[in-house]
């Protein structure tokens, strides 16, 4: 349900996350190639990722020709974002190819809903998150949540992500492969690996 | 999920992958511990285990619930969409779900990163239950209600964990006030946490409804979060019944 919502943490205003999904008994049938388009423009227009929340990511399913090739009638696909140029390019081409799937960007509301009115779309829905409730004292500091929380079905697990943190601080890998390897296990494809290369910066320097 | 004993050569390599540190490592070979685990299989798909020692156990009633609740790959029978829970507000331009006056609320119970075991889900739901909610029918966790009216589940799940469980409902707008002060009690009283998710259709006139009663309840508000730009088609008519 709520997978893109939960973000915290630093360098928001690079990460953003539009998902695309047909609605069950309404627009599903044929689904699957209007999907391919709304991923394949999201692609053309800057987009740093994408993904399939019923297969798999791209590593998941072996690249990401893949991912496009074995898209099914009511997945849910997801195409990441590090700039708003880019997430206001990518809506003004769905607005143009006016396929007729649910279109959903996940980000700050103040930029997301600024883009929104540049592309001549209008805010419909919104949903918030109101954070964190319970025995929080659990959790580990937001510097470890901020890198799980970009994972909203938590693949992107506290000691994998400490792992990472050790091998770039000893400099045995970059920024940037640490990223992957946190991308990697989020099967969705919707962990910002740009996000993540600039915390894990920050978090080793 | 399990690990071969006889195979596992102890390198290791799958601990960091366990979203809930159920895999640790002995003397001479790594070992899972089943009660502790929630069968997502992340270990199995992301490890890379170099001598195939990780397999996927035959599942049977109840832990078969752990893996619909926890690996996302897994398609729920209700939703018939991967992932835990349901299309919510991503189509609510085209299914009119939560209209103008109705909040459609998500309470991810085990998110982030502590997962839930349902004694804990139980006793949320029996918590908002009281305010006369009615949990939302194609969630796979209502399914799992032997009363969904007061949000009793069925016992023989009650210790099964599970990475997160998402309890939906829609409300009336001007009840949350109320949701928040027995969500602010059962807090105290459950080891797990959970993420709260408040969706809103936006007003004619651009303003958010929801504020109104978010705003001075004090409590923490995220900057960031979903928003449907409407673009599905067909529209749903908001005027019809």
């Amino acid at each position: 349900m709520t997978h893109t919502n939960h973000r915290i943490g630093d360098h928001l205003e690079e990460d953003y996350v539009i998902l695309i999904m047909p609605s069950k008994g309404i627009n599903v049938k044929g689904s699957a190639a209007k999907l391919r388009k709304y991923l394949e423009l999201a692609l053309e227009n800057g987009a740093i990722k994408i993904g399939d929340a019923r297969l798999g990511n791209e590593y998941h399913q072996g690249g990401v020709d893949k991912v496009l090739d074995n898209l099914q009638d009511q997945a849910v696909v997801q195409a990441v974002f590090k700039d708003k140029a880019s997430l206001v390019k990518a809506l003004k081409a769905y607005k143009k190819a006016d396929l007729g799937l649910s279109v959903v960007v996940s980000g700050l509301f103040d930029q997301v809903t600024e883009c929104i009115k540049e592309a001549g779309l209008e805010r419909h829905t919104i949903n918030q998150s109101m954070g964190r409730w319970g025995k929080t004292d659990r959790l580990p500091p937001t510097e470890i949540l901020q890198l799980n929380t970009m994972c909203g079905h938590g693949m992107v697990g506290v000691g994998l992500i400490k792992e990472v943190v050790e091998a770039v601080k000893k400099k045995e890998i970059t920024p940037e492969q640490g990223a992957e390897r946190l991308f990697a296990p989020c099967m969705c494809g919707i962990q910002n690996p740009h996000r993540a290369a600039l915390i894990l910066k920050d978090l080793t320097a | 999920m399990k690990i071969d004993q006889d195979l596992c050569i102890g390198c290791g390599q799958c601990v960091p992958y366990c979203p809930v540190g159920a895999i640790a490592l002995g003397d001479d070979t790594a070992d899972i511990d089943l009660d502790e685990c929630a069968e997502c299989g992340n270990c199995l798909r992301m490890a890379g285990c170099p001598v195939d020692a990780i397999f996927q156990q035959e599942l049977a009633w109840p832990r078969t619930v752990r893996s619909v609740l926890s690996d996302p790959l897994t398609i729920a029978e209700e939703s018939g969409i991967s992932g835990r829970g349901t299309e919510e507000m991503k189509t609510n331009e085209v299914t009119g779900r939560f209209k103008l006056g109705t909040v459609g609320i998500g309470i991810e119970v085990g998110r982030p990163v502590t997962g839930a075991r349902f004694y804990d889900v139980e006793k949320i739901a029996q918590a908002v239950a009281q305010l006369g909610v009615e949990f939302e029918k194609i969630n796979p966790v209502t399914s799992l209600m032997s009363d969904p009216k007061t949000g009793k589940f069925k016992d023989d799940i009650l210790n099964e964990k599970v990475l997160s469980a998402i309890l939906e409902f829609p409300m009336e707008t001007e009840k949350l006030p109320r949701l928040f002060e027995a969500l602010k009690k059962v807090s105290g009283e459950i080891e797990s946490v959970f993420s709260l998710d408040v969706a809103t259709r936006i007003a004619p006139d651009g303003s958010v409804p929801t504020d109104p009663h978010i705003k001075p309840s004090g409590l923490w508000l995220a900057p960031n979060g979903k928003t449907n730009v409407g673009l599905g088609r067909p529209r749903y008519q908001e005027d019809k019944s």
